[in-house]
């Protein structure tokens, strides 16, 4: 299998030449265009209950789309919204997205919903992360332009920001400074990543974009 | 006439140098600068024929009801520079006569005035392929704007090419198109919400877009307020 990640950082896609009997899959809704000898296939994405709840909480796609072909082909793949599409080799080890992140992976990519808790839930992320573990490739996506920060000690961000972390990772939610300046300084609240290991940060937010827009609704 | 494409990426642009005598013609509203010996004529037609009917068809096209005509209005060189409303490329198609071109919704952008803009109406296919009624034909030998959201890919068809409907940008009429469901049946396209595509049988050449503005539009929508009523 081959990949070619063209268009970062404003408008990355996947292109993926698939050889006879492999397989790729993609979120629902992504595949921009492909030889028509390929086939898809709806499959649950983490298990059913899982993927249910997430629907229902988080309003993501149950379902991912399995590509392939006898003959093997080609197919590009694009996330909804303009931004930057990164790729990562899985060997064992293990990265966690947040709703939403998730574009792409290869069958050996195991992908499981996990519970974020509270903490998920006050980080405005989403009841939901996914943890993606296993031997493969992996495509993940924002909004924006990505930021990779190697942390070693502890580090602050923006919770709408974080668009993945490896789990030699903890979090901890907590407000920017004082109460004042959690609710003055318009950050709300933050993540506080501590320990050592790597972080990916989106430049700009789908949300902050919306409520800019909002006063021109008419 | 020389037509330069100015920064490829999310903000694309073209620029259109054009000789005494030349005339080019645009989408409605897409001029962002122009030297002062230019003759803006706005007008339902690219060329003399057709009228208040082409701009009506073009409408269901996706297009704006009036194309702006630029003229040199002296003996000098004049320039005219095109952007396009959506924040994408902008890619110069240089058409050979051999074909026509077909836009779908809302890409074109501009063209010569020797070419030929016309509307097809797509019937049950262009209504089902959720792009638009119809869409903009070009025939002709000149150079051809059509603008996109995100960027833009040029395939060569040999065979067969399914396409996703938001991502179509222009196409080559040698080839053929049918309108189909994107999994092996309308439940397993439901489910990967991928709803229609579009096979494209032959030999040709299409442009793509990385990027669906109506996924972008969905995603964007519910984050927006509701309008006033």
């Amino acid at each position: 299998m081959e990949f070619d990640i063209q268009g970062n950082p404003d408008y990355g896609q996947v292109r993926v030449r698939l050889n006879p009997g492999e397989k790729f899959i993609a979120e629902g809704g992504s595949m921009a265009w492909m030889d028509s000898a390929m086939q898809s296939k709806a499959r649950l994405l983490g298990g059913f209950f899982r993927a249910l709840l997430r629907k229902v909480t988080g309003g993501e796609s149950m379902f991912v789309g399995e590509y392939f072909s006898d003959i093997g082909g080609e197919a590009a793949f694009s996330p909804s919204t303009p931004g930057t599409v990164l790729q990562r080799t899985l060997q064992g080890d293990s990265i966690i997205l947040t709703a939403g992140s998730f574009m792409a992976c290869t069958p050996g990519v195991e992908l499981s919903t996990k519970f974020g808790g509270m903490r998920g839930l006050f980080s405005g992320e989403g009841l939901f992360f996914l943890e993606c573990s296993g031997n493969g490739e992996l495509f993940f996506n924002s909004y924006g332009a990505i930021i990779e920060k190697e942390i070693d000690g502890s580090f602050i961000v923006d919770t709408s920001h974080v668009v993945a972390w490896e789990p030699s990772l903890s979090y901890s939610i907590q407000g920017m400074g004082g109460i004042k300046s959690t609710l003055l300084s318009g950050e709300g609240l933050v993540m506080n990543f501590s320990g050592t290991g790597k972080i990916f940060l989106q430049t700009r937010t789908l949300n902050g974009m919306a409520s800019w827009l909002s006063p021109f609704t008419v | 006439m020389h037509i330069e494409i100015a920064d490829n990426g999310a903000f694309g642009s073209a620029l259109v140098s054009l000789n005494p005598g030349e005339e080019f013609v645009s989408e409605a509203g897409s001029m962002f600068r122009m030297s002062s010996n230019v003759d803006v004529d706005v007008t339902t037609r690219s060329r003399s024929s057709g009228g208040i009917m082409s701009g009506i068809k073009r409408m269901f096209a996706g297009e704006s009801f009036f194309f702006s005509r630029y003229i040199v209005a002296n003996d000098e060189e004049a320039e005219v520079g095109l952007a396009p409303m959506l924040q994408g490329q902008v890619a110069l198609i240089e058409c050979d006569g051999k074909t026509r071109w077909v836009c779908g919704g809302g890409s074109y952008l501009g063209s010569t005035v020797d070419l030929n803009i016309d509307t097809q109406f797509q019937g049950l296919r262009g209504a089902l392929s959720g792009e638009s009624l119809s869409f903009i034909t070009v025939e002709g030998v000149g150079p051809l704007l059509v603008n996109a959201f995100g960027l833009i890919t040029e395939l060569e068809v040999q065979g067969s090419l399914t396409i996703d409907t938001g991502h179509v940008v222009a196409f080559e009429e040698s080839l053929e198109y049918s309108i189909g469901k994107a999994g092996g049946s309308w439940i397993q396209s439901f489910l990967t919400s991928e709803g229609l595509v579009m096979n494209f049988e032959g030999h040709g050449r299409v442009y793509v877009q990385s990027h669906n503005p109506d996924e972008f539009g969905k995603t964007l929508g519910p984050m927006l307020p509701l309008r006033k009523r």
